[in-house]
């Protein structure tokens, strides 16, 4: 059996540090929203925002690592497999059939995957960023010569964002006890590779076809 | 890549997380320091020994005040006084100790000398002069002629007596029974005391009017008073309300909002009536906490409740009740607090011991209702209702007392009145007769002010400024206090507050979401799991 490597060193910590900030913010902020109490408030609120410094710098250094690596490729949306990924999920999974798509280094993402992780890249994560600095900075938006009336917009769109990250998370976590073995694919993003499946097609291949 | 370098990295990642997971560890170190300008413990009783220290001046040896002063005689006191003190006269004659009458121009009309009234004892116009006078910086104040320009009414003792065995009678007069010569060998500067026999007893009684002044302030633990405690900063009144040629600083009535005091040049004299002044506008070490600052009050959240020392305040005064005889006498009624619940002389009264504030926008404008002003149509009457929202720039929420009150008025002119209460029997005076009719035409007359002949009881309101008994730091409200929907905030409106302000619909939109994502799944899984067993 051959290792496939999958992800890098950078690629392993970014997505575990992200999940965990990401875990602890939503925590914090629905304490914060008043949903339940388990930091405190006062603690809620500090750990909050200071996680969310945190993400922010992390989130800078992958773009970083997206660009110079050429990552970034890796989410381009594709309708290959596209189909046959959706007919994957709702029935043949069921059946023991085989996963459409076979992960490669350079492609490692499925279509859905490719569309679900963009969508959280380019929409939620921007919007929970945005509405998160202007939350923080409500009070200076006066000097900066705007002033919204009323913070409740821009608390509604953040939670409403925190909501979206919750329930990506549920899917998230579920869809990756998919793999070969339910926790093949947690093996794989702690390691770094998994064990290489050449029988099935990917996503490269197909489109290079 | 060598297996043993991966497993290096996989414990790598494990260590990483670790580290991470100690973040919140990290945080708990992080608290709400509340810096204190002083470090040493009861720094003022340092600042007040040095003050007495330096003094050049030593009473008990100056031959002019060892009288003898004739029984009563406070003029002869005063006179004394000022052979030594010539310029004393013209400046205690200018301050609102003496004229019951603010200086400020946009305050002029709001004192005691005035038609301002109150949902207390009303009014001292109405020939009540004499009784309220024991609280007026002079002598011989009987009615509403009293002669401001006479230097030798003026009373230094009330201010300066250090003995604390100073005491006034109606008319303002000294008790005859004080030593005077004694006192006046002893006069030093104002102490808690000189300020408190007024102050802590507005509204006729200790603790009434404020709520946060009564002489539980005298002998207050830091926790009721983190200030004027002994064991606290031992400050005395006019640590904060420094006085400048005898016009000690005060707020007249309208405290200020955000007062801002800084000295424009070294040794400039200046008032620290304000938190600020010797806490700075960001004494947290937390950003957010200073933050706070900008919408909310110091007193806000540093004063948790009012009436602290142990007596209970005035919540309510319904003189509506007043004059009820029991086998034609006047009579008491106490609950099981001990409280005062009705008097035939007052009406019924609600008093209340550690009482949360109400708290309300406010920009540092109260309008206060005078006795020549026309009622609103609004009831309750607002006597003096505070300005002020969310989108005043000027505004914070404010912690104050909510006073409510019944009080007589002139239906047909639509004002208040102000009745004579305080007379013996048969002068008209309301605690001496009973009789309201007779009480407020001879008050109005006394007033000078016009009365229809009909009078009725009209519901009223007050507000009073809750800035005194601070509590030590650890005592303040907590976020939860506010940041909740049952919070102390839940009536305070115009803006979202985090904590307190939750849609629900908004919550059932993001909850049904995140429930069908994991219900899918849950279904998918166990479709799998069954699926997977058949095969």
């Amino acid at each position: 059996m051959q290792r496939m490597v999958l992800y890098t060193l950078f690629n392993r910590l970014w997505h575990w540090s992200q999940a965990f900030l990401i875990i602890l913010l939503a925590l914090t902020g629905f304490e914060v929203r008043g949903t339940f109490a388990i930091f405190g408030y006062a603690r809620a609120v500090f750990l909050h925002n200071t996680l969310a410094v945190v993400l922010i710098v992390l989130i800078v250094f992958a773009v970083f690592w997206h660009i110079t690596t050429g990552e970034w490729r890796q989410y381009i949306p594709t309708r290959a497999f596209l189909r046959e990924m959706v007919a994957f999920y709702l029935t043949g999974i069921f059946k023991g059939a085989a996963h459409p798509v076979r992960k490669e280094r350079t492609a490692k993402l499925n279509p859905l995957q490719r569309l679900a992780y963009l969508g959280f890249k380019v929409l939620i994560i921007p919007i929970q960023v945005t509405t998160g600095a202007l939350y923080y900075f409500y009070p200076n938006l006066n000097t900066l010569g705007w002033s919204p009336s009323t913070l409740w917009v821009i608390a509604v769109i953040h939670v409403l964002g925190a909501f979206g990250l919750l329930a990506f998370l549920i899917g998230h976590i579920y869809l990756a006890t998919t793999g070969t073995t339910p926790l093949s694919n947690f093996k794989a993003m702690i390691l770094g590779w998994e064990e290489a499946h050449p029988e099935a097609p990917t996503v490269s291949s197909e489109e290079t076809s | 890549m060598s297996r043993l370098h991966r497993t290096g990295s996989f414990w790598r990642i494990i260590a990483l997380l670790g580290l991470a997971m100690g973040l919140p560890a990290l945080a708990q170190s992080v608290g709400q320091k509340a810096t204190s300008p002083h470090r040493s413990a009861s720094p003022y009783a340092k600042v007040h020994a040095e003050a007495a220290r330096r003094s050049t001046a030593d009473h008990s040896q100056f031959k002019i005040l060892k009288g003898p002063f004739k029984e009563g005689d406070g003029s002869a006191v005063t006179k004394a006084c000022l052979t030594c003190h010539p310029k004393a006269a013209e400046q205690v004659m200018g301050s609102s100790h003496w004229t019951w009458n603010p200086k400020d121009k946009h305050l002029a009309g709001y004192g005691k000398s005035t038609h301002l009234v109150n949902n207390f004892c009303i009014s001292a116009q109405g020939g009540n002069q004499a009784a309220c006078a024991r609280c007026h910086a002079g002598y011989g104040m009987t009615d509403r002629h009293f002669d401001f320009s006479k230097s030798e009414n003026i009373d230094c003792l009330v201010c300066h007596d250090t003995t604390g065995d100073y005491e006034k009678i109606a008319g303002g007069f000294p008790n005859p029974a004080v030593p005077l010569d004694e006192i006046a060998q002893k006069v030093g500067r104002s102490t808690l005391q000189n300020c408190g026999v007024c102050h802590f007893f507005g509204g006729g009684a200790d603790a009434t009017k404020h709520g946060d002044l009564d002489d539980t302030i005298l002998k207050a633990t830091p926790a009721m008073d983190v200030h004027m405690s002994k064991q606290g900063a031992a400050m005395v009144c006019t640590d904060c309300h420094v006085s400048n040629a005898h016009e000690v600083s005060g707020p007249n009535y309208v405290i200020p909002a955000d007062k801002r005091e800084k000295a424009h040049f070294p040794g400039e004299s200046m008032s620290r009536m304000a938190c600020t002044a010797c806490h700075t506008d960001s004494p947290h070490a937390s950003t957010v906490l200073n933050r706070h600052y900008r919408k909310v009050a110091c007193q806000t959240c540093h004063i948790p409740e009012y009436a602290r020392g142990g007596l209970a305040s005035n919540l309510s005064w319904d003189w509506s009740t007043a004059g009820k005889l029991k086998d034609g006498r006047p009579y008491k009624e106490e609950d099981a607090n001990g409280f005062e619940t009705y008097n035939t002389i007052h009406g019924d009264m609600v008093w209340a011991k550690k009482v949360k504030p109400s708290y309300i926008w406010y920009n540092g404008n109260l309008k206060f209702t005078l006795l020549t002003d026309t009622l609103p149509t609004q009831r309750p009457v607002e006597l003096n209702p505070a300005e002020g929202s969310y989108a005043d720039s000027a505004a914070k929420i404010w912690p104050f007392k909510f006073h409510t009150g019944k009080q007589p008025f002139d239906p047909v002119l639509n004002r208040l009145v102000a009745p004579y209460t305080a007379g013996p029997k048969g002068s008209g005076a309301f605690w001496g007769d009973y009789n309201w009719d007779t009480a407020i035409k001879t008050g109005m007359e006394k007033a000078g002010l016009p009365y229809s002949g009909k009078y009725d009881f009209v519901s009223t309101t007050m507000l009073w400024p809750i800035t005194h008994m601070v509590a030590p730091a650890k005592d303040s409200l907590s976020c939860k206090d506010c940041h909740d929907q049952n919070g102390r905030l839940a009536g305070v409106e115009g803006f979202y507050l985090p904590g307190r302000d939750r849609g629900w619909g908004i919550d059932f939109l993001g909850w049904t979401l995140v429930g069908l994502v994991a219900a899918a799944t849950l279904t998918h899984g166990i479709l799998r799991y069954l699926f997977a067993g058949r095969s």
